[in-house]
């Protein structure tokens, strides 16, 4: 399983907004994509979902998955590769949730669109249930009824009872709290390792790509301006920008008032 | 843009006014009911006055009214709305109750009853209309303050020691008159066609005064053959409703952020 | 220590109908330069806390005193001359400015208002202000959604500088904020302690921010207060289970800075509806029975620190939890 993405380019009435020359996501590995608002990470997720049209961008350039090319597919045939086989999770679970359908319910009829009979779909998604640590019964319940943090792990669940092998993540961390956001990170390490899933992982918190993220690529203004193994970028960056968001971080290692 | 035609035709319609006196209390009975013509471009009506002059200085008459009762509307309404939206409580529910009590009427059953009972003229006209208008106003604008009050930019002045009555002015009520802006161009069209309707009943302008509804109310017996007489107040009326429609509906989408698409990260 | 307190809460208590969104807490913020810190995730209560001590919602019970006077209690003038010296900057920077006024009316009005300066006198002041908080003085001309998020911070803060408060409270400053700009607002507050004299109360979940700024640290939870002390002990040597999984779930760049993970099971129960005994204990990995039954008061455990747990003597000498959950979250 491998997302790879060339010389990818999405504009809006000629501006350019993300332009990605090389990233390649393989099973078994988190990749990371940091960089601060405007710096163009969100527009390229859409973009290789293929939702960056409806959003009035124009997209060239290639991204391939197991060598199938997705930029230029017909929307029936990207309905049937998104979520089948690359499934995505945003910042705020609760806008992925009808409010006035039961969590289950949903969850269900994303899986029938896929072929599967109402009795396989319930199976599964139990089972997906159970893999993110979360009890089947909540899927009983509506959205308003369970936390952000556990919305977000309904979330994932359904892309793994939809047997997806790529999992794009925008943000999806940001609105949780830090304790939940621990939760769900160590799942996503559990679905890289046990799973071998291929998970992008978008974010502007540095910290949390630099725990989490194999190889992560800092993207600003819309550019990649430095790629590489994650302990390698932050030990040795090379570019002025990735040293400016390293020296910003905080850490509970700073020195204190008066030390 | 028609809207600006008509403001300006109205501002020089005693200049364009071929027959100026038609439009006043002349009458020439005996070209009455004469068909277009160069002379008179829309005719003639039932007492021979010039049709086309009445329609353009009815350009002053109906779309008066107009202002004024929305400007009456909006200095009852608005300043009800405000206090009613940002203190919420007591003076929130007083407001509200006697707003409601208006509202429980429909406007032109209302309006109707008002009129009846003052003397028949243009005045009375607009008075009676405004009473039954200002409610919507002040339910608008409460909802909107309301809702600014809420806003951490409202909270921070509060934070800050700034009296209510500076929040109120300076803050709660130019954030909450977005909407009434637009609703009063949308509502011209609206009390034109009430006013007209009105007078059509009789119980507005009277004759002489070049009002649209009344002009279509006096040529109604002659519809079918000259037709004339009523079609052009009619399309004026139209015309007039529909143009200030559209300018409230340009207005809405030049100043309603929401609507105006967001350029994605 | 009493005279040294600049503001002294009491045993708060604020509701929100029946949820008691503050249970019974005590902070006391020292005379400038002091930086206290305020942490807890949500539903911890913190941001009530802050809006409290600006009587911006009122107090269900407790005492709040400001250089020794009572505050919840204060009206009309009184209310103002207590709005001059206390002052907050809120987390949303996008919307704490009238977008509809410009950058110097804005800070102007609170000028005004307060009878700081005359309404066509304000320029020079406004002026000051804004090179005070790192911002070009040509800003004053702009509008507010012409500048960045972090600028329109830091004329926040400016604007709560212009009535020279003693006391400022900074509810989740930087939460919105990309982390540059975050460093620069940390940098602007750190450098007014210094010139101002000013004495700050940090409201945050991000604990990473606080080494930096404050002293001292109050760590909240379900509305009451789990442990306090000096920062740089209690982050070295926590004595409440919960501050050592709040710690140990910072994610840190440097792979050095890491501590293993404390995960705990499910989330935060709702405010309305809060277990019984210790408010932790569904979560707590070192819960036993007591826990389950009696609500643990807040005690010292050593000087000038305090928690609020059955077993805080223990977890100060080094007791730690065992590995993963055995529970699925959302069972019974």
């Amino acid at each position: 399983m491998k997302l790879e993405v060339r010389d990818l380019r999405v504009s809006f009435a000629g501006h350019p907004v993300a332009s990605v020359p090389e990233l390649t996501v393989d099973g078994g590995e988190i990749v990371g994509l940091v960089g601060e608002s405007g710096s163009g990470k969100s527009m390229t997720i859409l973009a290789i979902l293929g939702l960056a049209g409806t959003a009035g961008a124009a997209v060239t350039g290639s991204v391939r998955l197991d060598g199938q090319e997705l930029i230029g597919l017909s929307d029936a045939r990207l309905r049937a590769v998104r979520g089948a086989r690359i499934a995505a999770i945003f910042q705020s679970p609760s806008l992925a949730f009808n409010p006035v359908f039961r969590v289950g319910a949903i969850v269900s009829r994303a899986l029938r669109q896929h072929g599967l009979s109402a009795a396989e779909a319930g199976e599964r998604a139990d089972a997906a249930m159970r893999g993110v640590l979360l009890s089947p019964d909540l899927l009983r319940r509506y959205p308003a009824e369970l936390s952000g943090g556990q919305l977000q792990r309904v979330a994932i669940a359904l892309a793994l009872a939809l047997r997806a092998e790529v999992l794009l993540a925008d943000e999806p961390t940001s609105a949780l709290d830090v304790t939940v956001q621990a939760e769900v990170l160590e799942l996503l390490r559990e679905l890289r390792d046990s799973r071998g899933m291929a998970i992008l992982f978008v974010s502007h918190d540095l910290a949390v790509i630099a725990e989490l993220c194999d190889r992560v690529a800092v993207m600003r203004s819309g550019q990649v301006v430095e790629q590489g193994p994650t302990g390698q970028v932050i030990a040795a960056p090379r570019h002025d920008y990735t040293r400016e968001l390293l020296a910003a971080v905080p850490s509970l290692a700073d020195p204190g008032l008066g030390e | 843009m028609i809207a600006l035609l008509i403001v300006l035709v109205a501002v020089f319609a005693p200049l364009l006014v071929p027959y100026p006196a038609d439009a006043g209390t002349a009458t020439h009975p005996e070209i009455a009911l004469q068909p277009l013509s160069l002379q008179h471009l829309f005719g003639t009506d039932q007492v021979g006055r010039d049709v086309f002059s009445r329609v353009l200085a009815g350009t002053r008459v109906s779309p008066l009214v107009a202002v004024f009762v929305l400007l009456i509307s909006c200095a009852v309404g608005i300043p009800l709305g405000v206090v009613a939206g940002y203190f919420r409580g007591a003076p929130d529910e007083t407001v509200m109750r006697i707003t409601d009590i208006f509202l429980a009427f429909p406007p032109l059953l209302l309006a109707l009853a008002f009129a009846t009972v003052l003397p028949a003229n243009l005045t009375s006209l607009t008075i009676a209309i405004a009473i039954t208008w200002w409610p919507w106003y002040t339910r608008l604008v409460r909802g909107q303050a309301a809702s600014v009050a809420g806003r951490p930019y409202v909270e921070a002045c509060r934070a800050l020691g700034i009296p209510s009555w500076r929040i109120l002015l300076r803050h709660v009520l130019p954030n909450s008159v977005t909407p009434v802006i637009v609703q009063v161009s949308l509502d011209f069209g609206g009390v034109i066609l009430t006013a007209s309707a009105l007078s059509f009943l009789g119980l507005g302008a009277q004759d002489p005064t070049p009002d649209w509804g009344l002009m279509v109310a006096e040529g109604q017996n002659y519809f079918t053959t000259q037709w004339w007489v009523v079609t052009y107040p009619g399309l004026a009326i139209l015309l007039t409703a529909l143009a200030f429609n559209l300018l409230g509906d340009g207005l809405r989408d030049v100043l309603d952020p929401h609507s105006r698409w967001v350029g994605a990260r | 220590m009493a005279d040294d307190v600049l503001l002294d809460v009491r045993d708060l208590r604020v509701n929100f109908g029946p949820v008691r969104a503050v249970d019974g807490v005590s902070v006391a913020i020292r005379r400038g330069p002091f930086g206290i810190a305020l942490v807890g995730e949500s539903g911890s209560g913190k941001t009530t806390v802050g809006r409290a001590v600006l009587r911006l919602v009122p107090a269900a019970g407790g005492r709040i005193a400001f250089d020794g006077q009572d505050v919840l209690g204060l009206r009309g003038p009184g209310l103002r001359a207590y709005r001059r010296a206390v002052q907050i900057v809120f987390q949303d920077a996008d919307n704490s400015l009238d977008p509809r006024m410009r950058i110097e009316a804005t800070i102007g009005e609170v000028l005004v208002a307060h009878g700081l300066a005359r309404r066509g006198a304000v320029a020079d002041r406004v002026a000051a202000l804004l090179s005070e908080a790192a911002l070009d003085p040509a800003l004053a001309s702009r509008y507010p959604h012409q500048l960045s998020g972090g600028q329109r911070q830091r004329v926040a803060i400016a604007r709560a500088l212009a009535v020279s408060p003693r006391l400022l409270v900074l509810d989740e400053p930087t939460s919105a904020l990309d982390v540059t700009a975050q460093a620069r607002i940390l940098a602007l507050v750190r450098r007014l302690r210094d010139e101002r004299q000013l004495a700050y109360l940090l409201i945050t979940h991000n604990l990473a921010i606080i080494p930096g700024l404050c002293e001292q640290m109050v760590v909240l939870y379900l509305g009451g207060v789990a442990e306090t002390g000096p920062t740089g002990e209690l982050l070295a040597r926590p004595a409440h289970p919960y501050t050592l999984a709040l710690r140990s779930a910072v994610p840190e760049v440097e792979a050095a800075a890491r501590r293993s993970r404390i995960i705990l099971t499910g989330d935060t129960p709702h405010a309305a509806a809060p277990p019984p005994g210790c408010p932790f204990h569904p979560r707590c990995p070192l819960a036993v029975d007591i826990c389950r039954t009696r609500v643990p008061a807040l005690q010292a455990v050593a000087p000038g620190r305090q928690a609020a747990c059955h077993r805080a003597a223990e977890v100060l000498s080094g007791l730690r939890p065992p590995g993963a959950p055995a529970q699925l979250a959302g069972e019974p």
